[in-house]
């Protein structure tokens, strides 16, 4: 602080004197404007760059802390099937895996099964008009693994008893979304199929 | 014959020589010395004593815990599971003791730290002016099950695997941010590898870090406003 001699009035009432200048104004709706002063202008300056810095610290950490889009690189995963998708019979599903430390990725889906969500097995199906549709094996109500019902031509839940058809619709709850579909083609073999998944490394 | 100084003359001479440096003994004593009211002496005044002691345990035993403990959730069975079944379990000495006192520790900690907010809350000591010090407590109280949270995945045998996932599946249920904080907490897509390592670091590096402080805190703020009367 400035000592400004034995006459200088104290800072207190110096402090007063200027803040005296610059009393707040009313406008006509009631809300109080301050007068911009060379004080509070580099109050509001140092507090805006100081969140700034503060900002320009956390930011970096939050995206840091989510994971990396490398990891979750879509991609075609080839499956050798028990029997080639054209001499499936109508109205019949093969049930596949997943490779190791690999997973399908879900197109749609409700209830536990999301768009985005990974699966570690899968059914080709045949319906009854010979075309093919591939469903992931969880069932939407909580995720266990359906399972094909040969003889009732659907899928039956071994945890609450949720049927789905072969068109992969809810036939009986408690599921109240279909089964989720896997973006699929043929592979390059007779035996294969090609679906759309991700490497997870360590998994499985 | 030779001149044997005795014993409290080395100690003596130790502590003028660190007292000259640092006025320690006057540190020591006011942290020491303090006046315990009569009324603060009923046994369920122990609680918060016994909470301390508990995770005192906690950091010991887990320091041990992380010279066998292989944070690697690759491969069937993975590093991980064999760490904690084979290694420390079967083969370290003592491992199977170390192990049990954290993980007894952990669960008594959780019903010493029930008993203590509930003498806190029976004798009103969360009244003014001790509120923030309440806030404090609070805070530690969920870092502790976070602490529980990750440290019930690091075992990662089915149990801990199956938790895991429903715990995640619950913080994927919240509204709008749940999808994100899903696939934060478990690193990826799936729980998997990415899982355990993140949650490894928060239950090693971050929450003990954060525990420690705000103990200090905790006990600072007691220190500051003495022990609550009773009703």
């Amino acid at each position: 602080m400035v000592d400004f001699g034995p006459d200088s009035p104290p800072s207190e009432g110096s402090h007063r004197v200027i803040s005296s200048e610059v009393q707040p104004r009313s406008d006509a709706d009631g809300a109080v404007s301050r007068p911009v002063t060379r004080r509070n202008f580099i109050v509001w300056y140092l507090a805006g760059l100081l969140t700034a810095t503060v900002l320009a610290i956390v930011a970096p950490i939050l995206v840091f802390i989510f994971p990396p889009e490398g990891q979750t690189k879509r991609q075609n995963l080839t499956i050798p099937l028990d029997q080639p998708l054209s001499g499936m019979e109508n109205g019949t599903a093969t049930q596949f895996k997943a490779p190791r430390e690999a997973g399908f990725v879900m197109v749609d889906g409700g209830g536990d099964n999301a768009p985005g969500k990974i699966a570690f097995a899968a059914y080709a199906v045949k319906d009854l008009a010979g075309s093919v549709t591939v469903f992931a094996v969880n069932c939407s109500h909580l995720g266990c693994s359906v399972a094909f019902n040969a003889d009732a031509k659907r899928f039956d839940c071994p945890c609450h008893g949720s049927q789905f058809s072969i068109a992969g619709k809810v036939v009986h709850g408690p599921a109240l979304f279909p089964l989720s579909h896997l973006e699929w083609k043929e592979g390059p073999g007779p035996n294969q199929i090609q679906v759309t998944g991700l490497q997870l490394p360590g998994i499985g | 014959m030779a001149i044997v100084p005795h014993p409290r003359q080395i100690q003596t001479a130790v502590v003028n020589w660190l007292d000259e440096r640092f006025p320690f003994t006057k540190a020591v004593d006011e942290a020491l010395y303090q006046r315990v009211p009569n009324y603060a002496n009923a046994f369920y005044y122990c609680f918060g004593g016994m909470v301390f002691i508990l995770v005192a345990f906690q950091l010991l035993t887990g320091i041990f815990l992380a010279f066998y403990y292989v944070p690697d959730a690759a491969g069937n069975p993975a590093a991980a599971y064999t760490s904690v079944k084979t290694v420390i379990m079967t083969q370290v000495y003592l491992g199977w003791l170390i192990r049990g006192v954290h993980f007894w520790s952990a669960n008594l900690l959780i019903v010493m730290i029930v008993l203590h907010m509930a003498r806190v809350f029976w004798t009103g000591s969360y009244r003014a002016p001790r509120e923030l010090n309440w806030m404090v407590g609070v805070t530690m109280l969920l870092i502790i099950l976070a602490f529980s949270l990750t440290g019930y995945l690091l075992p990662w045998d089915t149990k801990a695997y199956w938790a895991t996932s429903v715990t995640i599946k619950i913080m994927g249920g919240a509204p709008i941010l749940g999808p994100l904080l899903e696939t934060v907490a478990q690193g990826g897509p799936t729980l998997g590898p990415n899982t355990l390592q993140r949650f490894f670091a928060i239950h090693v590096f971050i929450l003990p870090a954060l525990i420690t402080l705000l103990m200090y805190v905790h006990f600072r703020l007691i220190r500051a406003q003495g022990i609550s009367e009773p009703l």
